[in-house]
């Protein structure tokens, strides 16, 4: 027996026991049988605790199994493979601690309490990449759900970024008044500001409508108020053109403007005027008036010729009416108007780390796919407080182990606790398939 | 107080079977490796598994057997219960038995749930048209 | 039938010792504040429970008396509705989490079973302590919603109000986690005590009928109890991080709130009443100097109870969108939990009829709870159909009848038990006239504030509404005199009870002839509870004990020198 006799609590012989047999127990057998059956139904409380996980589970993948067969792809199998390898060993080094500790091995049973330990941390340490992953690609639970890359590497409209493959993304924060009362839509639009002197035709804007300030928002900056000397107001019923121009000042925009000198970047001049408004798109019609609206141009100078990421260009009215109160049926079937998560762009081979197969394209995810990850991150979740605490029980252990408090009648404490994490791993071995390895 | 001391010396060398003197069994280091094994040895298994497309359904059904097998290795030889008193292996069973009473009965509530239209106030639905339904 | 002619009393019998007479009883052995705050026994930490759950019934009843004023007249009366949706909310809160539901378990479980049960102490004496301070940590985050806003969504937290309110509903959600844990640790030590701490002779068909109740209680306890602590965690989780679990916007289903909530408080219903059965088995045995008739019934049925309670948690959900073949199901099953109780309360009449029976405050409870149970649990048949359920759900009907089983069972078998049990741990007789006075004041009262309900259910009152049609006012009316007819009487109790801690007179070892074994131990218990190691007597057999004196009582086979039946030895267990 290694190192059996290191204390003097290794009780074998008549009425010399351990000192941790309490006084209410007849002897070291009573105490075992009790805390056994006691450890037994703590574990069954714990089945039930998991229980309710489970039957949302089942009830979303009968229910939306289209949810999870896109969503589960997200989930690297590879670290849940490598997560169920690791707890199944740290389940036999703690089945084996618990041997050790009845044969008095008292330098094996440290050596498997300490493995189980570090197992469980590198259990924790593989569960913090992937969500820490997920966390930076917003692949969130439910209100927070918002990818900006598919599984297939396709990148996605997201609330932040309407514009994948774009660089920026025009947002008018004003609503006007129609002349009837009521109330207009903001405006959104997508340019790819790669491309300089690119024309944005955003429709909608209401006749009559004053635009005093422009407010520019380029990443990596302050957002900057850029005002017009005079507000310009937009006499088309229909287009608001904005103009963003990468400096060179007047050139390009065909018509001639008033030369400033030094300009402040950004800055914002009404690009024309026209008496006409005209029906085409193009910037030379534009500036040359032809068509039959007349229109309002807005030029939005910045003074280099840097591509800017999620730009934004935002118009404010005189007398901005506020935004009617959020309707939340509105708000569920505008969701599902609302072209989020449809209109993905041509695949971008973005190399991703999870994906090592074939880029396919999938297309976006269907609707209330953050329900997956819900019940992704409630399970996981919880189970990761469960390894926690195990982490925490086995230090314990681990400090009785090294004063030599486990005895061969008494180390009910090993037991128990290697029981508790026997059903740690348990529910990891369903966990595993139900999530990981969804077909 | 009960005595079991003089019987400890005779067991507790390496290789103890179903020990009926000391205060529980001890596990054979073959057992412990050998379930050990067969775990990690079924991981691989459903994990590969995956990779063959027998329709979602019969892959569903062959993942929950292989971990329907771990679970019960993990239960009968890590955990004991082969060699422990038939009342623990009931109390375990309960717990089964309330959570898949929880998840049938659940699901075969909401299995029956029809369609729910949601509409605005500014759209309504229009009028059915038809018997009146039973369902 | 017990003797009760002096001339046949020896002499020996009417000096033997009441109290412990080698070392001091628990309530002395060690003082300071300490010594209670970091104490291992259970009659201390039973106690400790006794008085938070009192305070706690105190304050839901401050709760129900304030609605029930503000119920006197249609409209506001006293406060508006968002108060008023406030007052009933903690009422039903406090009520269920800090009183009902731990209160025979906790506090008379806690103090009484062991000793019933022959053992020195529970299995796990510190993990009753923990389970003591997370009912304190529970119960204090629960009062604490109080002044951080309140709680309005009802004591039952349906989404997606619960989601949306301003209310503090975070704050008793974690109470609400805090206190299940308390339930659950309780339950578990007491299946391992039962299991393992029962002496030789005492088999399973020798326990009291009290202790196969808390039995089948903790199998409820341990396992529907994490159900509710997932679910209110879910639902903190839910309101802090809209995870959308819940929410129909993201998805989610408001209605697996309800399948989540009630797989839990149903079991949670039937661990509020089996108790109350256990209890009210030992008040009439003893107060009727008979054994229990058909105890192997009652004993069975409480274990039916306890696994039919799992089957049936749909019947609170029939209007709730549940589906018809649910609905169906459920219902059918809802008749089949209501055949164990009836089993029990034909048995107690059966042992009432041709019973030695004596009117103490104990059998003045035991009597209410069989006319109010009766009542109560004929009255959940009436939910259980169907088509009935859909006129009467959410009425007053349903709040007569769960008062009826919750209150006019459960607390009224709780009173039945404090009151049968009090000269045990503090030593004090309560006074008796005092006893009956509130008893009957608490059964006339209860009446007049619950009766009327039923009327007004059943002609279409709703519950939980602060405005009401004028029809109705004269039933809210009679309603809230009774409620406090019944506070004040039961304002009174308590203030007697703990009167008599200091000013009571000693009682003596068994002032009720009871023949289990707490009886044996002497009064107030040692702080392993027994002196000599106590003899296990036949279960409910009166023929050996006789009344000495005024409310004291002795076993005739003590009188002699040479006893026939051999001691327990402090080692021999039953432990299987």
């Amino acid at each position: 027996m290694s190192g059996g006799h290191d204390d003097d609590d290794a009780g074998h012989g008549h009425g010399n026991q351990s000192r941790f047999i309490q006084h209410h127990y007849d002897d070291a057998q009573h105490q075992f049988d009790s805390g056994k059956f006691g450890i037994w139904l703590f574990l069954a409380q714990e089945v039930l605790f998991f229980s309710a996980l489970f039957v949302a589970y089942v009830l979303y993948r009968v229910h939306h199994p289209e949810i999870y067969s896109y969503a589960h792809k997200w989930l690297d199998v590879k670290y849940g493979a490598i997560n169920t390898g690791v707890l199944i060993f740290s389940s036999l080094t703690a089945a084996w601690a618990v041997r050790a500790a009845q044969l008095a091995q008292r330098t094996l049973l440290i050596a498997c309490l300490a493995t189980t330990i570090l197992c469980a941390c590198a259990f924790l340490g593989i569960k913090y990449i992937e969500y820490s992953h997920k966390i930076h690609e917003h692949i969130l639970f439910g209100h927070y759900f918002d990818p900006c890359i598919s599984p297939g590497g396709e990148e996605l409209l997201t609330k932040n970024n309407k514009c994948p493959g774009t660089k920026g993304s025009v947002t008018w924060d004003y609503v006007a008044v129609n002349p009837d009362n009521s109330v207009g839509k903001a405006l959104e639009g997508c340019f790819d500001a790669a491309k300089l002197d690119q024309d944005l035709k955003l429709s909608g804007v209401q006749a009559d409508c004053q635009v005093e300030t422009v407010k520019i928002e380029m990443k990596g900056d302050k957002e900057v108020e850029v005002g017009a000397p005079t507000p310009i107001t937009n006499q088309c019923a229909d287009e608001l053109l904005v103009v963003l121009n990468g400096n060179r000042g007047m050139e390009g925009t065909g018509k001639e403007l008033e030369k400033e000198a030094a300009p402040k970047f950004p800055c914002w001049r009404p690009a024309y005027q026209p008496a006409v408004c005209p029906t085409t798109t193009t910037l030379d019609q534009h500036t040359h008036g032809v068509g039959d609206k007349p229109q309002v141009g807005i030029l939005v100078e910045y003074g280099d010729h840097e591509e800017r990421e999620d730009i934004k260009v935002k118009a404010k009215c005189k007398d901005a009416v506020p935004p009617p109160p959020i309707d939340p049926i509105a708000k569920a079937a505008e969701q599902k108007k609302e072209q989020l998560g449809t209109k993905a762009i041509h695949p971008i081979h973005v190399p991703t780390t999870h994906e090592e197969h074939e880029i396919e394209s999938l297309g976006p995810p269907p609707e209330h796919t953050g329900m997956f990850f819900t019940i992704y991150f409630a399970m996981t979740g919880l189970h990761g407080v469960h390894v926690l605490v195990g982490i925490l029980v086995f230090l314990w252990l681990l400090v009785r182990a090294i004063k030599g408090h486990f005895t061969p009648d008494y180390f009910g404490p090993v037991d128990f606790a290697a029981l508790y994490w026997h059903i740690v791993d348990l529910i990891w071995i369903f966990l595993f398939p139900l999530l990981y390895l969804i077909h | 107080m009960a005595d079991h001391a003089e019987h400890h010396d005779d067991h507790d060398h390496g290789d103890a079977h179903g020990d009926a003197h000391g205060i529980s069994h001890v596990a054979t280091i073959k057992t412990l490796v050998g379930t050990g094994g067969t775990l990690l040895f079924l991981t691989v298994v459903t994990v590969l598994a995956t990779k063959i497309d027998f329709g979602a359904n019969i892959n569903l059904a062959i993942a929950m057997v292989i971990a329907v097998t771990k679970a019960t290795l993990v239960v009968l030889f890590f955990m004991h219960l082969r060699y422990d008193r038939l009342f623990h292996t009931v109390v375990f069973v309960s717990a089964i038995c309330a959570a898949s009473l929880f998840v049938g009965f659940t699901l075969m509530d909401s299995s029956q749930y029809q369609h729910t239209n949601i509409w605005h106030p500014s759209e309504p639905p229009a009028a059915p048209v038809g018997p009146r339904p039973t369902g | 039938m017990a003797t009760t002619a002096t001339t046949a009393i020896p002499e020996s019998l009417k000096n033997l010792p009441q109290g412990p007479v080698k070392e001091p009883d628990f309530l002395h052995v060690t003082k300071g504040w300490k010594s209670w705050a970091f104490t291992l026994d259970h009659k201390r930490i039973g106690m400790m429970y006794l008085f938070g759950i009192l305070f706690s019934l105190l304050l839901g009843g401050t709760f129900a008396l304030l609605l029930r004023t503000e119920l006197w007249s249609p409209g506001k009366t006293i406060v508006g509705a968002d108060t008023y949706n406030q007052f009933f909310t903690l009422h039903g809160a406090v009520m269920v989490f800090l009183v009902i539901i731990p209160g025979i378990p906790a506090a008379l479980g806690n103090i009484i079973m062991p000793i019933q049960l022959g053992a020195p102490d529970v299995a796990f004496p510190r993990l009753n302590l923990s389970s003591f301070y997370l009912w304190v940590s529970g119960a204090t985050l629960l009062v604490l919603t109080i002044p951080f806003g309140g709680l309005d969504t009802g004591w039952t937290l349906y989404t997606p109000y619960s989601l949306e309110t301003k209310t503090a509903v975070m704050v008793a959600t974690m109470g609400v986690f805090l206190l299940g844990f308390s339930s659950i640790f309780t339950g578990l030590n007491f299946l391992v005590t039962i299991h393992k701490f029962r002496p030789q002779g005492m088999g399973w068909f020798q326990l009291p009928l009290n202790i196969w109740a808390i039995y089948g209680t903790a199998i409820m306890q341990v396992l529907a109890t994490p159900v509710l602590g997932i679910t209110v965690l879910l639902l903190t989780v839910e309101r802090f991080g809209h995870i959308g679990i819940f929410d129909p916007t993201l998805g989610g289903d408001p209605v697996l709130f309800q399948h989540f909530f009630w797989f839990y408080s149903h079991p949670a219903v039937y661990i509020m009443i089996i108790p109350g059965m256990g209890v009210v088995s030992e008040l009439i045995s003893t107060y009727a100097r008979k054994p229990i008739f058909g105890y192997r019934f009652v004993a069975y049925s409480s274990l039916s109870l306890a696994l039919l309670s799992f089957l049936v948690w749909g019947h609170h959900m029939f209007v709730s969108g549940q589906s018809r073949l649910a609905n169906m199901v459920f219902s059918a099953l809802t008749f089949t939990v209501g055949i164990p109780s009836a089993i029990k309360v034909f048995n107690w009449v059966a042992t009432l009829y041709k019973g030695d029976i004596r009117l103490k405050t104990g059998m003045l409870y035991a009597l209410s709870f069989l006319l109010l149970f009766t009542i109560g649990g004929l009255t959940g048949l009436f939910l259980g159909i169907l088509s009935v359920d859909v006129h009467l759900h959410d009425t007053y009907f349903v709040v007569a009848h769960f008062h009826y089983v919750m209150m006019g069972s459960t607390l009224v078998a709780f009173l039945g038990a404090l009151h049968h049990w009090w000269p045990k741990f503090t030593g004090k007789m309560y006074n008796e006239s005092l006893g009956r006075m509130c008893a009957i004041g608490v059964f006339i009262g209860f009446n007049t504030t619950f009766l009327p309900q039923f009327v007004m259910g059943a002609r279409g009152m709703p519950r939980r509404y602060w405005d009401y049609d004028p029809q109705y006012q004269v039933f809210h009316q009679i309603s809230t005199i009774g409620a406090f007819i019944l506070g004040i009487s039961l304002f009174i109790t308590v203030v007697y009870l703990m009167a008599s801690f200091w000013t009571g007179p000693k009682a003596s070892r068994n002032p009720w002839g009871g023949s289990s074994l707490e009886w044996q131990a002497p009064t107030p218990p040692t702080l392993y509870n027994f002196e000599t190691p106590p003899i296990v007597h036949e279960l409910y057999n009166y023929d050996d004990l006789v009344e000495v004196a005024e409310d004291r009582w002795e076993r005739l086979s003590e009188a002699t020198e040479n006893q026939s039946a051999a001691p327990v030895a402090a080692g021999d267990k039953e432990h299987h």
